[in-house]
């Protein structure tokens, strides 16, 4: 098999320009095709080394579809490949009205678990927190494309902030159905 | 090795020959063989025409039976006769304390290992060892039927199987000398033996209610893409408490009393017959002589009905959990599977069409249908349909992590991560000239390593001694296309690779294997070393072959005299070796070519890519 070239951005790989607003069904189709050539079950019969090969590949797609398919990890990727060092989770931010916004998503969050009518507070909560996002994505890629990557580092976590608390609302909408 | 042979897309470097393969449904109560004969998947019966194999083993001093002969001597002979032992792989001795009464062997637990054998006349036996003479007989089966050797087969494996019990079953299936292409979720199987996958995308439920276990998973079909959300169920319901379920209205309308163990078996065996008459039946008679006690009796299907109605209400409750677990309602599934034996029983499809609103798949065998889904799958990997596009891409069951400070689990790569997938984490020492550090993988979802279960703790060794905090360890994670994970590590400033030691936690270690891997070669019929040696030599021409062709057409352009001379004498002492030397031998010679010529190999690759890639954009290059 041939290996493609690993020294390539996952936009590259997949054929795609290096920009935040993808046309997510041309990755998606990408990738069934990328797989389709370099998923282990395409090399069965192949000797030792290229079966290795291919799973390694194969991981190589996954991860870069992994990445491009989700808003907060393209984000974080496009600045990493446009030379901006990527802190590392634990830095927070300084932004305190940003703060004061999460502490009262976070609270609202959880008090929909004691709440008469928690689902329905749930999918209000669910629809500010998706407009969130929006806005944030937004935020990003105006920075972005001036190439205030700084800017643009500052959007994509608090994008990331708003995505966590996402995450803890859905789960706690399994637990409030599952009563 | 292929690297070398570079071939242009659409040309094919060997002619097309068909090759052999199987799907085999290794299952708790019975297993079954199938493979794609022209063009269509047909399970093979075995010589009296019974397709089925009950997974029953009797181990006595002077052979060992599989299937039906076993299990007539399920009654006489209860302790050497092993049944149900899926249960068991992967599992250690702290495990069987769960299942209780489900097993009743005799438990022995060799020195150094974690891994539980049974006693039996015949010798102890792993869970792993038991498995692999199913595995064996079914082979043999298929190699009979279709007269010729397989080139590989397909085993499938509860979607819910955790890397230790993934681990067990390929270990049988290298044990029984099988070359296994692939494991492949039941589920999944099920929904490609319905050629699901040609569908429009949308979601699956696969209900599979067998003679002892019940499981049931959701589906996500994308794109041609079979991911699995969620599965649930209840290992210890199915047909069988239907068949306990009418026995003891039997008891009851016949008024026995005094029921020993001969008189409760035919009780059951009555009631089982009842309940299969009653799937076509209104009504069906039944009738009970033993000794002075004797009754006959009719019941019908709506009495029938009565009875066993709850037993279904348990799966349906395991459905509505399943579908919360995978976040979707019940509306948004577009096609539900029916599978195992107990879904012939009219109710359960009368009650599986009213809860999913709509009426389930049940045209193919119920019981076959996983079997003949592994064979399709078979089929393509062995390369027999060059042109079908399907492809099962896999996502990891249970997340995967290593334990932290505090007997926490820290996710490396969670549930439902697409696989293969491979993860890296870089860890630094904490002492001065440390050489080693170990890392504890388990898996499962929750927070505390003492709720997730435990799969191995690697030993790394050998990085060179350093300050306290200089080194950097690079620990990369590999879970492969069948959910297994291996761990590789690099001291990254000086390269050094690090030597592992696995020690895993549930399973058979390496050693373990290869104690098992001879004895069962001294003990096979087939020459298990000859077969191997045949696989190395050809592979040993196909190299020499490879290299004449690449250095004929582009050695003297990318590689000196002194290289070429290199590659030529290890070529040559290869060549020596392969009417004389043995499969390990060559196995060497092979490794050591191979890493010779891999800067060469590289060297090609990035000529021929250049070549290809040439002012192109991916999507026009033919990937």
């Amino acid at each position: 098999m041939q290996s493609p070239d690993l020294s390539q951005t996952y936009f590259e790989l997949f054929g795609l320009n290096p920009v935040f607003d993808l046309d997510c069904s041309r990755l998606h189709a990408q990738q069934q095709r990328l797989q389709a050539t370099y998923h282990p079950d395409r090399h069965v019969n192949a000797s030792e080394r290229d079966k290795r090969v291919s799973v390694q590949v194969a991981s190589w797609v996954n991860q870069a579809y992994e990445t491009l398919q989700d808003p907060v990890k393209r984000s974080r990727y496009l600045l990493e490949i446009n030379g901006v060092n990527i802190p590392d989770d634990s830095t927070t931010t300084s932004d305190t009205e940003f703060l004061m916004e999460q502490i009262e998503l976070r609270e609202q969050v959880e008090s929909c678990r004691h709440a008469e009518d928690g689902l329905q507070q749930s999918d209000q909560i669910e629809a500010r927190l998706t407009q969130r996002a929006n806005e944030l994505a937004a935020e990003f890629v105006s920075h972005f494309e001036i190439s205030e990557f700084d800017k643009a580092m500052t959007s994509s976590r608090k994008m990331q902030f708003v995505q966590r608390i996402q995450q803890q609302l859905c789960e706690l909408q399994f637990e409030l159905e599952g009563l | 090795m292929a690297l070398l042979q570079i071939v242009e897309p659409g040309e094919s470097s060997v002619p097309h020959e068909h090759r052999y393969s199987a799907g085999i449904d290794l299952g708790t109560t019975n297993s079954l063989v199938a493979t794609v004969r022209s063009g269509e998947a047909v399970c093979l019966p075995d010589e009296d025409g019974r397709s089925l194999l009950p997974s029953v083993v009797n181990f006595s001093d002077t052979q060992t039976l599989v299937g039906y002969a076993a299990q007539a001597l399920q009654t006489s002979d209860p302790l050497n006769s092993i049944a149900s032992i899926k249960r068991l792989m992967g599992r250690a001795r702290q495990d069987l304390v769960q299942l209780g009464d489900v097993v009743p062997y005799e438990f022995v637990v060799n020195e150094g290992s974690n891994v539980p054998r049974m006693r039996t006349r015949g010798g102890d036996f792993t869970a792993v060892e038991i498995s692999a003479e199913i595995l064996k007989t079914l082979a043999h089966r298929a190699t009979q039927s279709i007269g010729g050797d397989l080139d590989g087969v397909v085993i499938t494996v509860p979607a819910y199987f955790d890397d230790a019990q993934r681990q067990a079953t390929r270990d049988a299936a290298t044990l029984a000398g099988l070359n296994l292409f692939r494991l492949l979720n039941e589920p999944t199987a099920a929904a490609v033996a319905y050629g699901l996958e040609q569908d429009n995308d949308g979601l699956i439920a696969i209900y599979d209610l067998g003679g002892g276990t019940f499981d049931i998973s959701i589906l996500r079909l994308n794109q041609g893409v079979f991911e699995v959300l969620a599965t649930g169920g209840d290992s210890s319901l199915g047909g069988d408490d239907m068949d306990h379920t009418l026995g003891e209205w039997i008891i009851t309308q016949a008024e026995f009393d005094d029921i020993d163990n001969k008189l409760a078996r035919q009780i059951l065996l009555a009631a089982r017959q009842a309940k299969e008459r009653l799937t076509s039946a209104e009504s069906a008679e039944i009738l009970i002589e033993y000794a002075q006690q004797q009754w006959s009796g009719v019941i019908d299907r709506q009495q029938f009905d009565e009875l066993i109605q709850s037993l279904i209400g348990k799966t349906l409750t395991a459905c509505r959990r399943a579908l919360r677990d995978a976040g979707v309602s019940k509306q948004d599934v577009r096609q539900v599977v029916m599978v195992g034996g107990s879904t012939r029983v009219p109710l359960v499809q009368s009650m599986i069409a009213e809860f999913f609103e709509r009426e389930p798949m049940c045209e193919l065998d119920p019981d076959k249908v996983v079997a003949l889904g592994a064979a399709i799958q078979a089929d393509i990997l062995a390369g027999n349909k060059p042109d079908s596009d399907m492809l099962l891409l896999d996502v990891l069951p249970l997340s995967l992590g290593i334990e932290t400070m505090g007997g926490l689990s820290e996710k490396i790569i969670n549930r439902n991560t697409a696989i293969p997938v491979a993860r890296g984490q870089d860890f630094t020492t904490f002492k001065d000239g440390q050489t080693a550090m170990s890392i504890h993988v388990v898996q499962g979802e929750r927070e505390l390593v003492a709720d997730c279960r435990s799969l191995a703790r690697f030993e790394l060794r050998g990085f060179p001694p350093m300050t306290a905090g200089a080194a950097r360890i690079r620990v990369t994670y590999q879970v492969d296309a069948d959910g297994l994970m291996s761990v590789t590590a690099v001291e990254t400033t000086s390269g050094v690779t690090a030597d592992i030691v696995v020690k895993p936690s549930y399973g058979l270690t390496d050693s373990e294997i290869e104690t098992m891997l001879r004895a069962s070669m001294e003990h096979a019929r087939e020459d298990v070393e000859l077969r191997m040696l045949k696989e190395q030599q050809v592979e040993a021409k196909r190299v020499i072959e490879a290299i004449d062709t690449a250095l004929a057409q582009d050695g003297e352009a990318l590689l000196s005299k002194a290289e070429i001379a290199r590659i030529n004498q290890h070529r040559d002492q290869l060549e020596a070796a392969i009417e004389a030397g043995s499969a390990a031998e060559l196995k060497q010679l092979i490794k050591a070519i191979e890493s010779v010529s891999e800067a060469y190999v590289a060297k090609r690759m990035n000529a021929s890519v250049k070549t290809a890639l040439a002012g192109k954009k991916i999507d026009e290059v033919d990937v």
